[in-house]
């Protein structure tokens, strides 16, 4: 039995956004054992300690606000479990919030319904801002967006323009910054990179992908128009 | 060409590392890592591991030397292992040199590189590494501005196939070896004297080998006439031995990797050594004489590691932990201690005839998946002449106990092609597999599965069996279609060794220095990570040999004369080469040896040679 559930906003930057999603697990797991915390453990066979997360970020996104529930067999005080874990996690990963949870609060996946993220490309060639206001908008514009992604069956085509619930653009230097809020679902989403090589190809717009920076700056309960977040929601 | 500091590499690699197989294979910030400055410590040396990450933070070894090395001020010790395939890919694309995790520095800014030899089939890997790292392969195309290249490990029993790469190896537990070595090289940074002069110094440390120093001629058949030593450095190289190993650095503070490696776990090692005497088997020659760590060490250790890891399970290591004298107070105390917190103990390495099923069972309370024993022969003639002390009663005792606890499968582990083997050893090997299910299906368990599987012999050096020749691929290959067509039976699972790395792997195990050009060769075509079999090109080193004139047939299937001087024969594991020749006569005449723990010495002579003594604890 838990005691307790807790719901931790962290950051994943810096050399912790080469952890893959499925080594988080394995990451925090440890980290609280060395804090000297016991978590609560599934039944089974093999019993796996109660930790989850939201959607996964892609190996390499910087995450700037992301979170994680974790299931202890004690209770403990919130900021003494933050401070003792903190102090046994990587760089990279620090703890910026928590909340304990009602046992029946709805897990993160149930909950988060859409992301956020602030993208810096260089250009290839010099952009004007009109050019690329003209871009992005002529890019909203458009009712669908196909695109086409490539697995080991194949390519499969898609429409993308769904899943985009804002996006913006500004000249900084010789990049382009731009911010993407998208949702997210149990039926897929976008990546970040799909929609700027979409943009680039329908509007031709010369930016240079290779030297893509993606920062996650965060994952949302979105409803109704307004978006919050699920430590306030919860 | 790119700009090489560690800063501008580190920027470049970030920019593809996204798109790398496991990314975190290569970053180097991992819990307990180890980060020094660079400008506070006298020398800097990188541990490098020739095959993936997941391999290399798997071996205990490395992380011994690893923490070892930094645990001096003086010393700073990186770590750096071969990058897989997509990975070497960029970085030769992108003119990227071979970097160090921890400090992101090139290996050529490194006072020593220092590899370790595990198994031969890691070779190629050595000298792809230098390649990447920008450093010439061979020792004579160094200058006094490249790092010392220096390798440790079992293969280094028989160096010869490096010889011409490494300017020196390490002979035997490097424990208190390798901060000698590494004191001399700051003096010499200091007071630099000439190569020769270093190296000189360098050979006086025990079991420290200068190849330059020991020159080699052949007979017109290719066999050895004589290795002669240089004067002023030991014509028998003798192994490094750590007399007290209950008080020798252990790391308790270990790296603890990010991605799963292949042993995800703590590691104890409570004892080293093995002197059960199985005649194949390098380890136990070389590591020899036993010598055991106190229930008390194991236990403050555990503790330690608990705290500093947050591993749930802790693997007691050793080549044959059954055999561990406190085995069982240990496991109950660390249970006792540390079960609340979900912490499991595993044991990689149980025997038959020291099998408790009741043990086996305190361990793996959880998940009853597979037990594993290694019979390694089919017949009790030939399980006599290998000295593998196992009774077929002792295997189905331990099958039977098994099944009855609730285990579903069982693995068997065989050689195939050992010395005298018959036919009748082969159908053995059916036998045995078909009375374990029979018991099974008899105790009425349904669903179970014996998995065979068979390893081709490989004879290595330092062991009675290495004047024997590695039987010939086709007729082994006969024999594994044979085991294939009679284990077709649901109840049996069937896997087998490639023959054709087994067959290179006997070439280098038992090869000379004329085999270092193929090795070069075999890198320039494209050869490494010749142990996976998805990538091992045996139509590349059949080509090489070919156009090389080396028939590998002399180094893997000749019969060795007790009389011929062997490539290996001036470094020494303080076994004797007498009793090695005895223990070969005792196998032909299917004679056991009974293991020196339990009655008299057996003479191998480790003991009175080297001043050191079997060391019980319980």
């Amino acid at each position: 039995m838990s005691a307790m559930r807790l719901r931790i906003a962290y950051t994943k930057i810096e050399d912790a956004r080469y952890i893959a999603h499925l080594d988080l697990t394995r990451v925090f797991e440890r980290a609280i054992r060395r804090a000297g915390i016991h978590m609560s453990y599934s039944e089974g066979f093999n019993p796996r300690p109660k930790i989850s997360f939201g959607f996964a970020l892609a190996v390499g996104t910087e995450g700037e606000r992301e979170y994680v529930d974790v299931e202890l067999q004690e209770e403990i005080d919130l900021g003494e479990v933050l401070a003792r874990v903190q102090e046994q996690l990587p760089p990279g990963i620090r703890l910026l919030q928590g909340r304990a949870l009602d046992q029946g609060a709805k897990s993160l996946m149930a909950v988060l319904n859409a992301a956020s993220y602030r993208i810096r490309v260089p250009m290839a060639l010099p952009i004007q801002a009109e050019r690329l206001q003209e871009a992005v908008s002529g890019w909203l514009g458009r009712e669908h967006v196909t695109y086409s992604r490539y697995s080991k069956k194949g390519p499969t085509d898609k429409d993308i323009r769904p899943w985009i619930k804002l996006l913006e653009a500004k000249i900084q230097g010789d990049e382009v910054i731009f911010d993407l809020e998208v949702e997210m679902g149990n039926s897929g989403s976008v990546r970040p990179e799909e929609v700027l090589a979409s943009l680039r190809e329908l509007e031709n717009l010369p930016i240079e992908l290779d030297g893509i920076q993606v920062i996650r700056t965060g994952v949302h309960v979105s409803y109704e128009g307004g978006k919050s977040s699920p430590i306030e929601l919860a | 060409m790119s700009n090489n500091t560690a800063a501008e590499i580190r920027r470049q690699v970030e920019r593809f590392l996204p798109k790398v197989l496991k990314p975190s294979r290569y970053i180097g910030s991992e819990w307990n890592v180890i980060k020094k400055d660079w400008d506070k410590t006298d020398v800097q040396m990188v541990f490098a591991f020739p095959d993936v990450y997941e391999v290399g933070m798997s071996h205990l070894g490395t992380r011994i030397l690893y923490h070892l090395v930094n645990s001096y001020p003086e010393f700073l010790c990186e770590r750096v292992f071969a990058p897989w395939i997509d990975m070497e890919k960029e970085l030769r694309e992108k003119e990227i040199p071979l970097y160090a995790l921890e400090s992101f520095q090139p290996l050529k800014e490194f006072d020593v590189v220092g590899f370790t030899l595990q198994y031969e089939m890691s070779y190629t890997n050595i000298l792809n590494m230098l390649d990447m790292a920008g450093i010439p392969m061979r020792v004579e195309d160094r200058g006094p501005e490249d790092p010392w290249i220096i390798a440790g490990g079992p293969c280094a029993y028989n160096p010869e196939p490096l010889v011409g790469f490494i300017d020196f190896f390490l002979i035997g537990e490097s424990e208190e070896q390798l901060p000698e070595v590494l004191r001399l090289v700051a003096e010499q940074k200091k007071n630099p004297v000439s190569r020769q002069d270093f190296l000189r110094k360098v050979a006086q440390v025990q079991g420290v080998y200068v190849p330059e120093f020991y020159h080699v001629t052949y007979k017109d058949d290719g066999r050895i006439e004589k290795i002669v030593a240089d004067e002023g450095v030991p014509a028998l190289v003798e192994k490094a031995i750590v007399a007290d190993l209950d008080q020798a650095f252990f790391p308790t503070n270990p790296v603890v990797p990010y991605l799963e490696i292949v042993h995800d776990r703590m590691m104890l090692e409570v004892m080293r050594g093995c002197s059960r005497g199985c005649r194949f088997c390098q380890a136990g020659m070389i590591y020899r004489p036993v010598r055991e760590r106190s229930p008390e060490t194991l236990l403050k250790q555990t503790e330690e590691l608990v705290r500093a890891t947050g591993y749930d399970q802790i693997a007691l290591t050793s080549l044959s932990t059954g055999d561990y004298t406190c085995i069982q107070p240990v496991i109950h105390n660390i249970m006792e201690k540390h079960g609340a917190e979900g912490v499991g103990v595993s044991l990689p390495s149980l025997r038959v005839d020291s099998f408790d099923v009741d043990l086996a069972e305190t361990v793996q309370k959880a998940r009853k998946s597979g037990l594993t024993f290694a019979p390694e022969a089919g017949s009790q003639r030939l399980r006599n002449v290998i000295n593998k002390g196992v009774e077929e009663q002792n295997l189905l005792e331990a099958a039977e106990a098994a099944f009855k606890k609730g285990w579903s499968t069982i693995k068997l582990y065989f050689m195939v092609g050992l010395p005298t083997e018959t036919q009748e050893d082969i159908d053995g090997i059916i036998d045995l597999a078909k009375k374990v299910a029979n018991l099974g299906t008899k105790l009425g368990r349904r669903n179970i599965t014996v998995t065979v599987s068979t390893s081709v012999f490989v004879p290595k050096s330092h062991t009675p069996f290495q004047w024997e020749p590695q039987e010939a691929g086709s007729s082994v290959e006969l024999k594994q279609r044979y085991l294939r067509e009679k284990l077709r039976d649901r109840r049996f699972k069937y896997s087998y060794h490639d023959v054709t790395t087994s067959y290179l792997e006997a070439v280098f195990a038992k090869g000379d220095r004329k085999l270092a050009p193929l090795l070069e060769w075999a890198v320039k075509h494209g050869c490494r990570f010749d142990g996976w079999s998805d990538q091992f090109r045996y139509d590349v080193w059949m080509e090489g040999l070919k156009e090389l004139g080396i028939d590998p047939r002399f180094y893997a299937n000749r019969a060795m004369d007790y009389d011929d001087i062997l490539p290996w024969e001036h470094i020494g594991s303080g076994v004797s080469k007498q009793f090695l020749a005895e223990e070969h006569h005792r196998a032909l005449q299917e004679a056991k040896t009974i293991d020196c723990r339990y009655e008299d010495c057996t003479g191998c002579g480790v003991c009175p040679s080297r001043g050191v003594q079997i060391e019980l604890k319980g």
